[in-house]
């Protein structure tokens, strides 16, 4: 139920569009005229060359609250953000908005080249709604933020993709709208000036603005969102927390990975690729992976010929499969012996919070340190879901700052 | 706080938050439409060696050589009581008013396509600051025009004071045009490659450099420009106060043909942003 605080309530939102340019044309001036001859709403089902970019969307966003839009490319996220934004008219379905909507679509979109930074200022906000008057008190904070110095005074056209976005983002951080959609623009900045639009924003959703991000890094979106929303070929497939959402998104990509990946059991060993590892697995006492419990790690390889001065180890990745966590690898040789076999790992202390992982290894050469099998980086890693007993001031504060291991310590008193 | 919402319904459904939209918008197009404008000359001038001559040159140039053309007694047409040279300076300033309105919106909009794709701005803020310029551009011409008529020794008379009305109807005609090609023009390319074709005979059809012969003044009266260019030039120079024959007609239609083709856009705005 839409309450007070509720900014912005998106309903059954469709939205189609058509393959074929020609098409899409006729398709445009027929709309039009249906436009203005308004009579009965006509079914809102597919022409021929067309698909739905966006289904039966539904979704609220409440004051202070932050929503990250995660899915693949063309998963219908710019299109929501368009909508969102009012440029384009839904097919089916509502959206209601209180307040004003800030967009940070595309930065270089209505800057002018031949003007400079400062003179872009003043467009910028005017294309924005904002009149030259109510700018000018908020000048100085505005190229502060931009950290351009003596650059505000050069055209923009001799600015670099990351200047341009530090101006964009600057006025329309300033302007202070009630909703502020942001598409994948941090990307282009340097370190220091994310780090200043993370900070920007948290201090925005503090001061009762709402947001709406749409971006593929996901330190970004666990920073700053506290739910998510996954896109699948326009249809919503999950909503939840961020964390969760990721970790969703994640394991959608790798069941495709899989999916499509050659089969992995019964590989063809030859002189080239003389071990394969068959399988992966983590076990624990029960049918849940806890926290802090002893767990195996076995290996189960096939090897054409024995291999004396071989060695292993596994690797705990984050879910997006960018960042090692920890691992351990074997530095002692040991000899694979020919034919199908286990290699075991004890670890008597999982030193992972609750969370998903992926879980990689590798069998290689101690000699040249060249890998012989790997299992994970090319083909799909072993996907694992931590979990703890029950909730304790230790893992709501783990959970807090999104801490991924545990350290064994002692407090001194 | 001001709530928005969006639905797959036609604005006409509810006109009067349409038409209040309309009215809410025009405050925004102002200020925006003022700052483009300025911005466009300032880019002009940052971008040539000569500035803001370019804006005096090119009428300038063209009356220069309707004077030569005229000393030289190449042209000596009499169509009508004043010199020819004037004559004709008079129908082409006029006429290329008409035709710089007409394209103004398809060429303004087809400009800033890559922001209007992506900005949720008024479209209007666009052709408005084009508008000024042609606005801006037509007064140049007319001083032009005006040190011309001073200088073949043609009167100054107190029907100058309504040509003014005569150039609004001609630049209301032309962006009323103008907002519907551009409509078609941003889905469709043939616009922008048939216009040149169509304003050439246009042109030839419309009494611009020759006054219309007798007996086809009824034909050409079906050309809408035909009264409103005869009837500004005649107030412009020295020529009677009464209008030609439809011009109330056609400037009245102009003005609202103009508010119901820029409603007509505004309808179709969403649908070609998402073509754009």
């Amino acid at each position: 139920m839409p309450t007070d605080t509720t900014v912005v309530t998106v309903r059954n939102l469709s939205k189609k569009f058509c393959t074929q340019l020609r098409t899409s044309l006729w398709y445009g001036l027929r709309d039009i005229v249906a436009e203005a001859w308004p009579g009965p709403t006509a079914a809102p089902g597919l022409r021929r060359a067309e698909f739905w970019s966006l289904h039966d969307l539904s979704f609220e966003l409440r004051r202070g609250e932050a929503l990250a839009i995660i899915g693949a490319n063309g998963a219908g996220k710019s299109t929501l953000l368009k909508l969102l934004n009012g440029l384009i008219k839904p097919d089916a379905g509502s959206i209601r908005l209180r307040g004003r909507v800030g967009a940070l679509i595309e930065l270089g979109a209505g800057l002018d080249p031949v003007l400079t930074g400062r003179e872009n200022i003043f467009m910028r906000a005017a294309l924005l709604g904002v009149g030259r008057a109510q700018v000018l008190p908020l000048l100085p904070a505005i190229i502060e933020f931009t950290g351009l110095g003596a650059a505000i005074e050069m055209p923009v056209q001799f600015y670099s993709s990351g200047m341009v976005a530090r101006l964009a983002y600057a006025v329309a951080a300033h302007l202070h709208p009630d909703v502020l959609l942001v598409d994948e623009v941090l990307a282009v900045g340097d370190i220091d000036f994310q780090r200043k639009c993370l900070n920007h924003m948290m201090g925005y959703l503090a001061g009762g603005g709402s947001l709406i991000l749409v971006s593929h890094q996901p330190q970004h979106i666990q920073a700053i969102c506290r739910r998510g929303l996954v896109l699948q070929k326009g249809r919503l497939t999950f909503s939840g927390s961020a964390t969760e959402a990721l970790d969703y998104y994640f394991a959608q990509q790798l069941a495709e990975l899989t999916q499509h990946a050659p089969a992995t059991a019964g590989p063809a060993l030859s002189a080239a690729r003389p071990v394969a590892i068959e399988e992966l697995t983590l076990t624990g006492a029960g049918p849940v992976i806890q926290a802090g419990a002893a767990v195996t790690v076995t290996l189960t390889y096939q090897a054409l010929l024995p291999q004396d001065n071989a060695s292993w180890g596994f690797y705990f990745y984050t879910p997006d499969g960018s960042v090692c966590i920890t691992g351990s690898f074997e530095a002692q040789p040991r000899q694979l012996a020919a034919g199908r076999h286990q290699l075991t790992c004890f670890l008597p202390r999982l030193p992972l919070t609750a969370g998903s992982y992926l879980l990689k290894a590798l069998v290689a050469d101690l000699a040249t340190l060249q890998p012989l099998a790997m299992r994970g980086w090319e083909d799909a890693p072993l996907r694992l879901r931590v979990e703890t007993p029950e909730a304790t001031l230790q893992t709501n504060a783990q959970r807090m700052v999104q801490q991924l291991t545990t350290l064994q310590v002692e407090w001194n008193h | 706080m001001k709530e928005t919402i969006y639905t797959s319904q036609s604005p006409l459904h509810t006109p009067r938050v349409f038409l209040r939209e309309v009215r809410a918008d025009l405050g925004v197009v102002y200020r925006i439409g003022w700052q483009l404008f300025v911005r466009n000359l300032k880019v002009q001038v940052r971008q040539s060696l000569l500035g803001y001559a370019w804006l005096l040159l090119p009428p300038l140039v063209t009356g220069l050589v309707w004077v030569l053309l005229g000393r030289s007694r190449v042209l000596n047409v009499a169509a009508s009581n004043v010199p020819y040279p004037v004559f004709v300076l008079a129908g082409v300033f006029l006429w290329q008013g008409f035709v710089e309105a007409l394209n103004c919106p398809l060429q303004q909009l087809s400009s800033a396509k890559a922001t209007l794709a992506k900005v949720r701005v008024p479209h209007e803020a666009f052709v408005a600051a084009g508008a000024a310029v042609v606005v801006f551009n037509s007064l140049l011409r007319l001083g032009v025009l005006l040190g011309l008529t001073l200088w073949f020794g043609v009167p100054l008379t107190g029907t100058l004071a309504l040509a003014p009305l005569g150039l609004v109807a001609l630049l209301l005609l032309g962006l009323g045009l103008g907002w519907l090609l551009a409509l078609l023009g941003l889905l469709y390319a043939d616009v922008t490659q048939g216009l040149p074709v169509v304003l050439n005979l246009w042109f030839l059809l419309t009494p611009v450099v020759y006054s219309p012969p007798a007996a086809y003044a009824k034909w050409f009266n079906l050309n809408p420009v035909t009264p409103l260019l005869l009837t500004t030039r005649s107030w412009l120079l020295a020529g009677p106060m009464a209008a030609a024959p439809g011009f109330a007609l056609v400037a009245g239609l102009s003005g609202i043909f103009f508010l119901l083709a820029w409603l007509a856009y505004r309808l179709a705005q969403p649908h070609l942003i998402a073509r754009l």
